[in-house]
């Protein structure tokens, strides 16, 4: 066997051997390196935790959030007239609150680096950044988020290429966890994982895993997993503006 | 000699260097709960009548509500508890582990870890699923296969069940399952997307989170349905505990304590899409007051006291029962 050979083999099987590893190689635009396609027009399944999520619970009812004290105290003081009187009916559209909705989104490319996540329910958009820090500006509903794909396979010719979504989301406006009045501070870091999983018969499922932390109204990582159908038809995406009270 | 030593060099590289390609995810350890959906049905259990987010058909219901908290103290009836995925509406932490050949590839998955789970065993080296009538155990047969850092498995041969926990809700012995297995860091999640043609109308689809916490309690482990005489004064008497049809007194528990439609808590598919959200606008009013069980995750995991200062409203939790789990009468 010549040199040449072997040495050409060996180029091979590293390319084989990077199948099980993470890769983040560099990449022309988020676009064109997506390991998985998120587009679409996705439904929430409301098969959890219905009594908290399709409807407003009453004031008080906190299971199951790992709130503190000051969590609880904020909770049991709501007052969905206060915040109406004061322009803040979207308290439960924050990303944290918006993404356990009742909602169909919608997911597209809005430039080669950058995903566009609008609802229905409560007419919001949130901008999922791939690449550089976008400067942070005023507080809002759906913060900042920086997108990373984390890729798995796809490092010989042919191989499968999997992978998710990793976002992480800041700079929001305090807002509600559940429409009752559940808080989440300012100080909040709302971390995603996005998965897309397939079924034999063409189904799809987008399974969000998402991590809420906050220092002030938690006093532990809220960690769920919230689950998504693809929507072939279209025609029951329903805006709805934010209700401070259903 | 030369020629044969470089080859067999060579060959020895490919495969160490294509290792990495099979190994995929270690899965193995024990992952405690994170009990932050569905807290009442995993932690005190649910309320009779309550089908809400279940895509059921009309056999599943009618049987639903045959249902009651007896009936599984029967011998016979025991072990219909546990269902492969249970696993997913208990309050308890599983454990994974893999069964390796002689060579040290991984042959199956195996999770366990909650008494009332039977032991669910994902074969791993490609083996066909087996007849329609070969033997099999309620915990069923189940293959698996990576997608990237996810294990799909997909499980047939399950006996019939009661899919979720307390109420009732049945799975017929026609049931598949196909579920993903991510482990991403500490954190797993794992969907599982039900279909059975006899009591649901659409695939019945849940997702959970645990953490990895090689400490986490996963209850006395058992991976078979052992069965006691619970309530003797039913045993041979020829009685199967159940209510007739119509004759329910919890069908509209949930209408009365919640102000939900009765179609909600009767399991109902369209209840599960947010356009249901227009029929309920009209007419639901939420409760004055939270009156039970409103905030269960600071008493499960505040043991002996993580959360001080909170006193939540308990609803009728026994004053003796507080008393000994908070450490004050309050």
């Amino acid at each position: 066997m010549r040199p040449t050979l072997v040495v050409a083999i060996l180029l091979m099987t590293a390319a084989v051997s990077a199948q099980g590893r993470a890769t983040q190689a560099p990449v022309s635009t988020a676009r064109a390196d997506a390991p998985i396609d998120l587009t679409g027009q996705w439904v929430a399944i409301i098969s959890e935790d219905w009594r908290w999520r399709m409807i407003t619970p009453p004031k008080g009812d906190i299971v199951s959030i790992p709130l503190s004290l000051q969590g609880q105290q904020t909770a049991e003081a709501w007052d969905p007239g206060k915040d109406e009187a004061a322009g803040e009916q979207c308290k439960a559209y924050g990303a944290p609150g918006l993404m356990r909705g009742p909602i169909r989104m919608r997911i597209s490319w809005q430039d080669d680096n950058t995903l566009k996540l609008e609802t229905d329910y409560g007419i919001q958009t949130r901008l999922l950044r791939f690449g550089t820090a976008t400067s942070a500006g005023p507080r809002s509903w759906q913060g900042i988020t920086s997108a990373q794909w984390i890729v798995r396979g796809g490092g010989g010719r042919g191989a499968p290429r999997f992978g998710s979504l990793k976002t992480i989301t800041d700079n929001l406006r305090p807002g509600y966890l559940r429409k009752n009045g559940v808080p989440y501070s300012e100080r909040t870091r709302f971390t995603e994982h996005w998965d897309v999983h397939s079924l034999p018969n063409g189904d799809k499922y987008l399974v969000n895993t998402n991590i809420v932390e906050d220092p002030v109204y938690l006093q532990a990582p809220f960690q769920t997993a919230i689950h998504y159908k693809l929507e072939r038809d279209t025609s029951k995406w329903d805006p709805t503006p934010c209700d401070a009270r259903f | 000699m030369r020629r044969t030593i470089l080859t067999t060099t060579v060959c020895s590289l490919l495969w160490l260097m294509s290792t990495p390609a099979f190994a995929q995810v270690e899965l193995g350890g024990t992952y405690a709960i994170r009990m932050y959906e569905d807290y009442i049905e995993r932690g005190p259990g649910s309320f009779l009548g309550d089908f809400t987010g279940m895509p059921m058909s009309e056999e599943g219901r009618a049987k639903a509500l045959r249902y009651s908290s007896s009936l599984p103290s029967m011998i016979e009836r025991q072990c219909l508890a546990q269902s492969p995925w249970v696993g997913l509406y208990r309050p308890l932490a599983i454990r994974i582990w893999s069964e390796v050949d002689e060579s040290g590839r991984v042959v199956a998955w195996v999770m366990g870890g909650d008494y009332l789970r039977d032991t669910v065993r994902i074969w791993m080296d490609g083996r066909p699923h087996p007849s329609a009538n070969a033997w099999h155990s309620p915990s069923g047969f189940t293959t698996g296969h990576w997608e990237g850092d996810t294990l799909v498995a997909r499980t047939t041969h399950v006996k019939t069940a009661w899919i979720r926990r307390g109420v009732g809700i049945p799975g017929s012995d026609q049931s598949t399952f196909t579920v993903f297995i991510t482990r991403r860091e500490n954190l797993l999640t794992i969907m599982t997307v039900q279909e059975d043609p006899i009591y649901l109308t659409e695939p019945h689809v849940v997702s959970r989170v645990w953490e990895f916490d090689p400490r986490a309690s996963q209850g006395p482990l058992r991976d078979t349905c052992n069965v006691g005489v619970e309530i003797p004064s039913l045993e041979d008497t020829g009685e199967v505990a159940h209510y007739l049809p119509g004759q329910n007194p919890e069908e509209d528990y949930m209408v009365r304590t919640y102000n939900i439609p009765k179609e909600a808590a009767m399991g109902f598919a369209h209840t599960l899409y947010p356009e249901y959200r227009k029929t309920l606008r009209s007419i639901y009013t939420p409760p004055a007051s939270c009156g039970r069980y409103c905030c269960g995750w600071i008493e499960r995991q505040g043991l002996p006291g993580a959360a001080p200062g909170l006193t939540c409203n308990d609803g009728n939790l026994p004053a003796e029962l507080r008393k000994a789990i908070t450490g004050n009468g309050r």
